[in-house]
C-alpha cells in the first residue's frame, strides 16, 4: 500500500560492504498506482531535460583499475603454482 | 449520506470518472474524517433503498435512465452494507471480520459490473471499476491473511496441500470479479470515444498484479492471448494515458523476465522507465530491480553510480556484485551471491544475476591478457598484445584471493573448462593448444570482442 515507507533506507549510506546482507523488504513490495493518470513527458523519467540513458549503464570492465597490483599478485601466484608443481 | 450523494451528484453533473471513484473510496479522509460513518447513519437497512433513491436522484439537474438510476441504488445500497463492515471493523466489534468486508464488497463489485451490462453505465465512469478492483483486491487480501492467521491459530499446522489451496481462497474469489470487468472493458462495442476498452490496461495490470500474488503467472498469458485477439479494434497502448501504460509495460516485462526472455523483457522495461512519472521512486526502483538484471545478460553493462545513487534499495543489492564484476573479482562474487541469496531468490532475480560470474571471469582473464604485456616489437610495426598465454596464467589468476597456498593442487582441467566456456559464449576469442599448454587468443583486438582488446 503507498502509506507505507520502505525501511532499510537508514543503513544505506553506510558502506554497502560484500558480506552485509541487503535488508528485508516490505511485505507488500508491489508496483504502486500513480498519484495522477496522465502526465508530460516532461515530467517523465526520460525528459527532453533529462536526455537518454547514455549516464545510466556503464561498461563491465574497468582498464584503470590498479593493472600494476594485479600483474604482481599474479607473479605472486605463478610462483606458488610453479612452486607446487 | 448528503454528502456522499452530493458528491455523487456532482460528479456524475461534471461527468468527472475520478470525481466519482472517490466516492466509492472505502477509506474515510483528513478532510472529511466521519465520511463513512455519516453515511452509513444516515439511513438503516429498512429503508435504505428508498433514501438512496430519493438523495441520489431526485432533484434538478441529473438527466439518467431509469434502469440506470436503479443500478446506481443497487451499487450504492452494496456500498452501505459493505461500509458498515469497514467500520464495525474498525471500531473492533466482536462479530466484525475483514472476511465479511470482502463478501460485501463483492457484492458492491457486482452489482457494479451488472450496471455496466444491463443499465448501461457510460465509459466515463471506468474510474469507479479501477477503484472498485482496487479495493476488492486488498479486502481480498486482508481476508485471506484473517484466515491464514486463523487457522494456524485454531488448527495448528494445517495439512500442506490444504492449506495452499485455501491460503488464498479469498484472492482467487476476487480474480473471478476483476476478470469478469477485464472482459466488459474488452468487448465492449460502443464507439472508440465512448468506450470502456479505455480501461482495458488499467484492468489488466489489476488481474496482473492479483495473478502474481496467487503465484498464477501463467495465467496472464490468456489475458494477454485476449487482448492480442482484440487488439485491431483497441486503440494503440500509446494512445493511453501513461499511468496505465507504465504500470502495463513494467509488468509486461516483468513476465518475461520470468519466462528468462531477457531481450524483451528489456524492451518493456526500458519504455517503462523512460515514460515513468520521476517522482514515482517505489515504481521507478522496481523497474530497476529487473532492467539491471536485463542489461548484464543481454548488453554486459553495469548500473552507473549515478543510477544506483538514488536508490538505497538498489545500491545495497547491485553495488557489490557490480564492483566484483568489474574488477574481476570471482571470490567476492561468490560472496556477493551468497549475502544476497535470499533476496535475489525472493524477487527472482537470482538466476540472471548468476549469469555475472561469465562476465567478471572474463574480466579476470582479460586482465591477464593485458598483464601479459606485448610482443617483442618488430621494426616498424604497431606493438602487439602477447596472445599465447599459458593455461597456468588463468589458473594462477583463479588463485588470486582463495588464500590457496603453494600446496594446493590446481586442475588444469578445470580451468581449461572454464576457457572453453568463454571462448564458447563468445566472451573470448582463441582456441586451446593443449598439448603446449597455451590458449592462443585473437589478434587485432578481438581477444576480448567489445572491450577493446
Amino acid at each position: 500500500m503507498s502509506n507505507s515507507t520502505p525501511q532499510g533506507k537508514a543503513n544505506a549510506s553506510e558502506q554497502p560492504q560484500q558480506q552485509q546482507k541487503p535488508q528485508v523488504l516490505e511485505e507488500d513490495d508491489e508496483f504502486e498506482d500513480f498519484p495522477v493518470e496522465d502526465w508530460d513527458q516532461e515530467e517523465a523519467e526520460q525528459s527532453a531535460t533529462n536526455e537518454g540513458n547514455d549516464h545510466l549503464w556503464e561498461e563491465s570492465w574497468d582498464d584503470d583499475d590498479a593493472a600494476e597490483d594485479f600483474s604482481k599478485q599474479l607473479k605472486e601466484e605463478l610462483k606458488k603454482v610453479e612452486a607446487s608443481a | 449520506m448528503s454528502t456522499l450523494a452530493a458528491e455523487f451528484r456532482n460528479a456524475y453533473i461534471h461527468g468527472s470518472g475520478p470525481a466519482l471513484a472517490t466516492v466509492f473510496t472505502p477509506i474515510a479522509t483528513t478532510n472529511s474524517p466521519h465520511r463513512l460513518s455519516s453515511f452509513y447513519d444516515f439511513t438503516n437497512a429498512q429503508y435504505l433503498t428508498q433514501d438512496l433513491a430519493s438523495s441520489l436522484f431526485h432533484g434538478k439537474g441529473l438527466k439518467v435512465s431509469k434502469a440506470e438510476q436503479t443500478a446506481w441504488v443497487n451499487v450504492f445500497a452494496a456500498y452501505w452494507e459493505a461500509v458498515g463492515e469497514v467500520l464495525k471493523f474498525e471500531d473492533g466489534h466482536s462479530e466484525a471480520s475483514a472476511a465479511a468486508i470482502f463478501k460485501a464488497w463483492k457484492k458492491m463489485a457486482m452489482a457494479l459490473n451488472k450496471g455496466y451490462t444491463d443499465a448501461g453505465f457510460p465509459a466515463w465512469t471506468l474510474p469507479c471499476m479501477y477503484t472498485v478492483g482496487k479495493f476488492l483486491r486488498t479486502f481480498a487480501i486482508k481476508a485471506d491473511n484473517e484466515a491464514a492467521s486463523q487457522s494456524s491459530t485454531t488448527f495448528g499446522v494445517l495439512d500442506d496441500v490444504a492449506a495452499d489451496v485455501e491460503k488464498n481462497a479469498y484472492l482467487e474469489d476476487g480474480a473471478r470479479i476483476i476478470n469478469r470487468m477485464f472482459t466488459l472493458c474488452l468487448t465492449d462495442r460502443a464507439p472508440i470515444e465512448d468506450s470502456r476498452k479505455w480501461g482495458i490496461y488499467n484492468i489488466t495490470s489489476l488481474l496482473f498484479k492479483t495473478y502474481f500474488k496467487i503465484n498464477s503467472v501463467g495465467l496472464t498469458k490468456n489475458l494477454l492471448r485476449a487482448i492480442n485477439a482484440q487488439s485491431h479494434e483497441l486503440p494503440p497502448l500509446e494512445s493511453f494515458p501513461k499511468s496505465h501504460i507504465v504500470t502495463f509495460e513494467y509488468y509486461i516485462g516483468v513476465i518475461h523476465f520470468l519466462d528468462e526472455n531477457y531481450t524483451e523483457a528489456e524492451k518493456h522495461l526500458s519504455t517503462a522507465w523512460r515514460m515513468c512519472h520521476r517522482q514515482a521512486i517505489k515504481n521507478r526502483e522496481l523497474i530497476l530491480m529487473y532492467l539491471i538484471p536485463c542489461h548484464l545478460v543481454t548488453t554486459h553493462t553495469l548500473p552507473s553510480k549515478q543510477l544506483l545513487a538514488s536508490f538505497p534499495q538498489l545500491e545495497l543489492f547491485f553495488r557489490p556484485l557490480s564492483n566484483c564484476i568489474r574488477k574481476g573479482d570471482l571470490v567476492g562474487f561468490d560472496a556477493a551471491m551468497a549475502a544476497g541469496e535470499e533476496e535475489f531468490v525472493k524477487r527472482r532475480i537470482y538466476l540472471p544475476l548468476e549469469r555475472g560470474r561469465d562476465i567478471a571471469l572474463r574480466n579476470l582473464f582479460r586482465k591477464v591478457f593485458i598483464a601479459g604485456g606485448f610482443e617483442e616489437p618488430k621494426e616498424g610495426q604497431p606493438p602487439v598484445r602477447r596472445s599465447r598465454i599459458p593455461v597456468v596464467e588463468f589458473a594462477a589468476a583463479l588463485r588470486i584471493g582463495t588464500h590457496a597456498t603453494g600446496r594446493t593442487r590446481i586442475d588444469i582441467d578445470e580451468v581449461e573448462c572454464l576457457l572453453s566456456n568463454l571462448i564458447y559464449k563468445g566472451l573470448m576469442k582463441g582456441y586451446i593448444a593443449r598439448e603446449r599448454g597455451f590458449v592462443v587468443l585473437s589478434k587485432n583486438n578481438a581477444a576480448f570482442p567489445g572491450t577493446g582488446v
